[in-house]
C-alpha cells in the first residue's frame, strides 16, 4: 500500500480530532459547558440563599451520591448539618472525609477544621482543642484554629492560655488583639480580687494597661480596688479616667464614682465633673446624679427645678420616674392616685426594657456584660440611648 | 478512568514504536524549494501531529474570535447604557 493512500484519510482525521479537543478545552474554560452536576449545585446554593436548608440538604445529598469524589459537596453538607444542629451527622461526615484515602493534604486539613468546629458545637471541647492544636502545629489554617482555641479557653476561663494564643494570633495575622488581651487580664485581675490577692490583681491590671492604655474595665477595676482599700481620692481619679476613656459606660461608672466622691467629701468636684458631663453625655444618668446631689445640698425644691428643666431638654422615662418619686409627697387626693398609677406604669415600662445592646450582634440585655453572651465579642455591649432607657 | 487512559496511551506508544521499527526505510519528499528524506513512520507521525495541531489552532482561533466579538458587543452595550441619563 502506498504511504499517501494511508495519509489521505489519516490527516483529516487528525485535524478533526485536534479541532474537537481544542473546542472541548475552550468550552470548559469559558464555562459554556454547564453540566447537570453544576446546575444541581446552583439549585442547592439557591435554596441556601433562600434559607430553605432542608431542600438544600436534599440537593447536596443527591450531588454527593452522584459524585463521591466531590469533597467540596461533602464539606458543604457537613456545614449544613452543623448549622441545623445535626452535629452527630456532621461529625460522622467529616470523620469519614478525614479517613478517606487519597484525599489531598489541603482538603484533609479543611475537613479537620470543620470536624473541630463540629466538636465545639457538640460541646466536646477537649477533642476540639486537640484537633485545633494539631492544626496550629501543622501550620494549616492556623489563624482560624487559633481563633477557635481562644474561644475554647475563654469558655473554660483559662485566661493564661487564652492570652498566650491571642498573642500568637497577633504575631501570625498582624491584627491588633490588644483590646481582647486586656480583657483577659481584667478577668484575671477580677478573679484575684475575689480571692483577696490584691497585689496580684494590681499586677494584672498593669498588664491590661500595657495592652490597652485606655481600657475602661481596667480603670473601673482599679477604682474598685482603691475604694475597697478606702483610698477614695485615688478611686475617684480612676473612675473619672474610666469615663474619659469611654463615656458610653457612664451608667455603670457613676454609682461607685458618686459613692467615692461622698466618702472622700469631694462634692464640689463631683458637681463640676457632672456639670461638665451634661454637655458631653446625652443620657439621663448624670442628670439623676446631679438631682440627688442638689437634693442633699440645696433641698427638694432646687432638685425638682433642676430635674424639670433637664427633662424638657432630654425627655426620659427614668427621669420622669425620678420626678414622680420626688413630687409624690407633695400631692394629695385624686391627683396622688393618678400619680401612683403613672408611677406603676413607668416602672413596668422600665422593667420589660433591655437597657444594654451589643453593637455587634444586637443582643439585648438588662444587665451589663463585658463579653456578649451571644456573639462572644468583648466590650461591645453598650447602654441603649432613648426615651425609655438611658 | 485515569488508569484506562494511561493503558491506551501505552498501547499506542508501543504500536508506534513497532510500526516505526517495521517501516524504517526512507521516503523522499520534493517540497519544490527543498528535498527531504524521512523514515516512513516519522513521516506518518509528523503528518498526524501537524494535522492535529492545525485542527486545534483552527478551533482555538474560532472560539477566541467569537469571544472577542461578544466582549466587544458587551462593551458597546455597556457604553450605551452608561451614556443614558
Amino acid at each position: 500500500m502506498n504511504l499517501m493512500s494511508v495519509l489521505v484519510p489519516l490527516v483529516p482525521a487528525a485535524f478533526a480530532l485536534g479541532w474537537w479537543s481544542s473546542r472541548r478545552v475552550g468550552a470548559r474554560r469559558s464555562g459554556a459547558e454547564v453540566s447537570e452536576l453544576s446546575s444541581d449545585y446552583f439549585r442547592g446554593l439557591n435554596y441556601l440563599l433562600n434559607e430553605e436548608q432542608d431542600k438544600a440538604i436534599e440537593v447536596f445529598l443527591k450531588l454527593a451520591e452522584y459524585n463521591r469524589d466531590t469533597v467540596e459537596t461533602h464539606l458543604a453538607l457537613g456545614n449544613l448539618f452543623r448549622r441545623r444542629g445535626e452535629v452527630d451527622r456532621a461529625i460522622r461526615l467529616h470523620q469519614h472525609l478525614v479517613s478517606r484515602p487519597g484525599l489531598s493534604d489541603a482538603m484533609k486539613t479543611v475537613a479537620l477544621l470543620e470536624l473541630g468546629e463540629d466538636y465545639m458545637r457538640a460541646g466536646l471541647l477537649d477533642r476540639a482543642e486537640a484537633l485545633f492544636s494539631d492544626l496550629v502545629a501543622m501550620d494549616a489554617h492556623a489563624p482560624s484554629a487559633l481563633r477557635h482555641l481562644i474561644a475554647i479557653y475563654q469558655h473554660e476561663r483559662d485566661w493564661h492560655k487564652a492570652i498566650e494564643h491571642a498573642r500568637r494570633l497577633e504575631v501570625m495575622t498582624s491584627e491588633d488583639e490588644a483590646p481582647m488581651i486586656a480583657q483577659f487580664y481584667c478577668e484575671l485581675a477580677e478573679r484575684s480580687r475575689q480571692h483577696g490577692a490584691r497585689a496580684e490583681a494590681r499586677d494584672y491590671l498593669r498588664q491590661a494597661f500595657k495592652c490597652q492604655a485606655d481600657c475602661v474595665r481596667a480603670f473601673m477595676l482599679t477604682g474598685r480596688l482603691h475604694a475597697e482599700d478606702d483610698q477614695h481620692v485615688e478611686a475617684v481619679t480612676a473612675y473619672e479616667a474610666a469615663i474619659q476613656a469611654d463615656i458610653a459606660f457612664t451608667p455603670e461608672i457613676l454609682p461607685p464614682l458618686l459613692n467615692s466622691y461622698a466618702r472622700s467629701q469631694q462634692m464640689e468636684r463631683a458637681e463640676v465633673f457632672l456639670r461638665e458631663m451634661l454637655s458631653r453625655y446625652h443620657g439621663v444618668s448624670p442628670v439623676l446624679a446631679l438631682t440627688q446631689l442638689y437634693r442633699q445640698r440645696d433641698g427638694e425644691r432646687a432638685s425638682i427645678d433642676f430635674l424639670t428643666s433637664q427633662l424638657r431638654l432630654r425627655p426620659s422615662v427614668r427621669g420622669l420616674m425620678a420626678l414622680i418619686d420626688a413630687t409624690m409627697d407633695k400631692i394629695e387626693g385624686e391627683a396622688r392616685e393618678n400619680f401612683l398609677i403613672l408611677r406603676d406604669l413607668t416602672r413596668k415600662l422600665l422593667e420589660g426594657q433591655a437597657m444594654y445592646r451589643c453593637s455587634r450582634c444586637g443582643f439585648g440585655a438588662k444587665a451589663h456584660h463585658w463579653q456578649c453572651p451571644s456573639c462572644k465579642s468583648w466590650s461591645t455591649i453598650r447602654p441603649i440611648h432613648g426615651v425609655a432607657s438611658e | 478512568m485515569r488508569l484506562l487512559a494511561i493503558l491506551i496511551l501505552v498501547i499506542f506508544i508501543a504500536a508506534g514504536v513497532v510500526l516505526g521499527a517495521l517501516n524504517a526505510d526512507l521516503v523522499g519528499y520534493d517540497l519544490a524549494f527543498a528535498q527531504v528524506h524521512l523514515p516512513k513512520g516519522a513521516a506518518l507521525l509528523g503528518a498526524l501531529v501537524i494535522g492535529w495541531l492545525l485542527g486545534g489552532l483552527t478551533a482555538w482561533l474560532g472560539v477566541s474570535m467569537g469571544q472577542r466579538r461578544l466582549r466587544r458587543r458587551q462593551l458597546h452595550a455597556d457604553k450605551k447604557l452608561s451614556s443614558k441619563p
